[in-house]
């Protein structure tokens, strides 16, 4: 279960030409609750927020004001133990390409407190699903991008956890390998864990999403079922959404 | 605690990954000072066997032939040569000849009349073959100087004593361990700080910003490990590593020394004197505290830059710093400046070059070990203060 509370963040930024403070509000009053076996998509353009949120929950941050509780603890005040029940793949996120698959599961199997054999065997696991099992004793140096985000995903997994947060995990991947990635997601849906997606594939959102928050200037709008953002907004698709809150955030502004 | 050893293992077992690097850290020390001995001793063998089987060539200007004799008397040590075309300090500069020599033209006349007459020697005290010809003169004109002053006495009837009212003996009260130990103590803080230094740095930019860059970074902080057990792996790491680079630096470089000079028994004899337990143990103490310092330092630097090569020119001042307070730890006069003693970093290299040249002090030591631990402390807490911050890890 994730529970956000009225969440603000901002942060302050150095502007050179000015060489003036600025204070820029990345997150302002998101409530929203992701219940067990159901996947939130997450919506925005660049720089709405998401990723913000998202590293919020994942307790890498902290609010500036609200209260954000995952598996019933608050990231606040214990952010190791909300990491220990999490799962958290960025785009942004890197691989120790030094390593093997296999060596770099391990490793944070022992990060996590996995014990070394259940490690070694969900890892195994892991990337048999997300065929790479072929590739457990290869450098990474030498991976595709594709490879490398499958390698991330079984990272975030490794610790078996309860919630899983996934920012942008199709950006670059092909299709067969973002295939890959959204079956894994139903999986995850069926096993009755709480799953949280930032995307901008719209079509995906539509497809696995049971509901949707659009971000947009720090401020949620929807947090719906992707019919019932449709249907309130009379679109055809959540591409005309987007448009249409584009519109809206210009003309306020 | 557990998860800074992790981290710090991980870090570790990257660098074993990685051969070229490997390579750079464990082995390369074991060969480069070798070669570089081997070499510098070989050259300098060539060099002192050609000025001592050479003869110094001197062009001599001596119309009355009085230093002639003298000169050709021994042709292993002196050459006349003809006059050198052109200018002749040129030519002394251009190593066509060691020495000129410019005798008066009434030379011969005022040695009969017992006078005073003028030698003029032209020499480029550069060059060590002409400082050799120089010394070689010196040493030939003196006995014959010496003998034309007894002649001179013997015809006044005077004592041979008379123009020697006191004669100098020199006793050098330091022994070879000494001088060699006090040449040492002057290098060794310095080349130990800058092996501390430069070790730590490459593999603390790679260990912090390039994390970063490598977006590695955020997948470490989303594991259960608290974020100040990854600042303590990293620093731990930063730390061990240069620790290690300058151990290994230093063990080759002592046997290189040893082997190479194993040939003879004495120099072994006196390296073991200067190079005891409890002086190499002492010198050890007082580098860890300096290492967690620099690795403090560079972990600040490091893990707030975004990139390496932004680590690498935060970093590096500090790379120019430990030269500069090396090279003026290595000043004449400075080890009796007391107030340096609580100046960091300079007073390690201090309390080292006193340990080596057998003017160990305890209460200078414990006051520069003391401060060094206070420093370094401060910098662990400083430092792990400011990275623990969100801002610090996200820098915007």
């Amino acid at each position: 279960m994730i529970h956000l509370n009225e969440v603000h963040k901002s942060f302050t930024v150095k502007d050179r030409k000015t060489r003036s403070s600025k204070c820029i509000d990345a997150v302002r009053g998101i409530s929203l609750t992701v219940k067990p076996g159901e996947i939130y998509g997450l919506l925005g353009p660049n720089g709405a927020g998401k990723s913000t949120t998202l590293r919020m929950i994942a307790s890498l941050m902290d609010p500036d004001s609200g209260s954000i509780e995952v598996c019933g603890q608050d990231t606040k005040q214990k952010p190791e133990a909300v990491r220990s029940c999490l799962g958290y793949l960025s785009t942004d996120m890197g691989v120790y390409t030094r390593f093997t698959p296999r060596e770099l599961l391990r490793l944070f199997g022992e990060f996590q407190d996995v014990d070394p054999l259940v490690a070694e065997r969900r890892g195994l696991h892991l990337l048999d699903k997300l065929q790479l099992s072929d590739f457990a004793d290869v450098k990474m140096d030498g991976f595709s991008s594709g490879q490398k985000q499958k390698v991330s995903i079984a990272r975030a997994l490794l610790h078996d956890p309860k919630v899983v947060i996934f920012d942008e995990p199709t950006t670059g991947l092909d299709v067969l390998t973002a295939k890959t990635v959204l079956d894994l997601l139903r999986i995850m849906r069926e096993e009755g864990r709480t799953v949280i997606v930032s995307t901008h594939v719209m079509p995906m959102v539509e497809d696995i999403c049971d509901r949707v928050g659009i971000i947009f200037d720090g401020k949620l709008h929807g947090d719906a079922p992707p019919r019932e953002i449709l249907q309130s907004r009379r679109a055809k698709t959540l591409d005309e959404v987007f448009f249409q809150l584009a519109a809206e955030s210009e003309g306020a502004n | 605690m557990r998860g800074a050893l992790l981290i710090a293992k991980k870090e570790f077992l990257e660098l074993t990954k990685d051969r070229k690097t490997l390579f750079l850290v464990f082995v390369m020390p074991f060969l480069l000072y070798p070669a570089i001995f081997t070499m510098m001793a070989k050259l300098g063998k060539r060099s002192e066997d050609q000025n001592r089987n050479k003869a110094s060539r001197i062009y001599l200007v001596d119309p009355s032939a009085t230093l002639v004799p003298i000169l050709k008397a021994d042709p292993k040590q002196f050459e006349l040569v003809a006059k050198p075309e052109g200018d002749l300090r040129q030519a002394i500069r251009d190593q066509k000849l060691e020495l000129a020599l410019e005798v008066a033209p009434e030379a011969g006349a005022a040695l009969q009349k017992q006078e005073t007459f003028q030698v003029t020697a032209t020499v480029d005290e550069s060059e060590r073959a002409s400082n050799i010809a120089l010394k070689r003169l010196k040493g030939a004109l003196e006995p014959q100087e010496k003998n034309w002053i007894q002649t001179r006495l013997k015809t006044l009837s005077a004592s041979p004593q008379l123009a020697e009212p006191l004669k100098l003996e020199v006793k050098n009260a330091a022994d070879t361990a000494l001088e060699v130990g006090k040449a040492i103590g002057t290098m060794l803080p310095y080349l130990l700080m800058i092996m501390m230094y430069s070790g730590s740095m490459q593999h603390g930019i790679y260990a912090t910003a390039g994390e970063k860059e490598r977006q590695t970074l955020l997948s470490l902080m989303a594991t259960r490990l608290p974020r100040i057990q990854i600042i303590l792996g990293k620093l731990l790491y930063i730390f061990s590593i240069g620790v290690i680079s300058a151990l290994l630096n230093l063990v080759s470089l002592g046997l290189s020394i040893s082997i190479l000079g194993s040939d003879s028994t004495s120099s072994v004899q006196t390296m073991s004197a200067i190079a005891n337990p409890m002086t190499l143990g002492l010198t050890f103490m007082i580098m860890v505290p300096l290492g967690l310092f620099f690795a403090n330092f560079i972990l600040l630097m490091g893990i707030q830059a975004k990139t390496t090569v932004e680590a690498g020119t935060a970093i590096m001042p500090g790379m120019f710093l430990v030269i500069f307070l090396g090279v003026f730890t290595m000043a004449p006069g400075v080890d009796k400046m007391a107030f340096l003693s609580y100046v960091p970093v300079v007073n390690v290299c201090l309390a080292l070059r006193k340990l080596f040249s057998q003017q160990f002090s305890w209460l200078e030591y414990l006051v520069s070990f003391a401060m060094t631990v206070g420093l370094a402390g401060l910098m662990t807490l400083v430092s792990t203060r400011i990275l623990n911050q969100e801002k610090a890890l996200f820098k915007m």
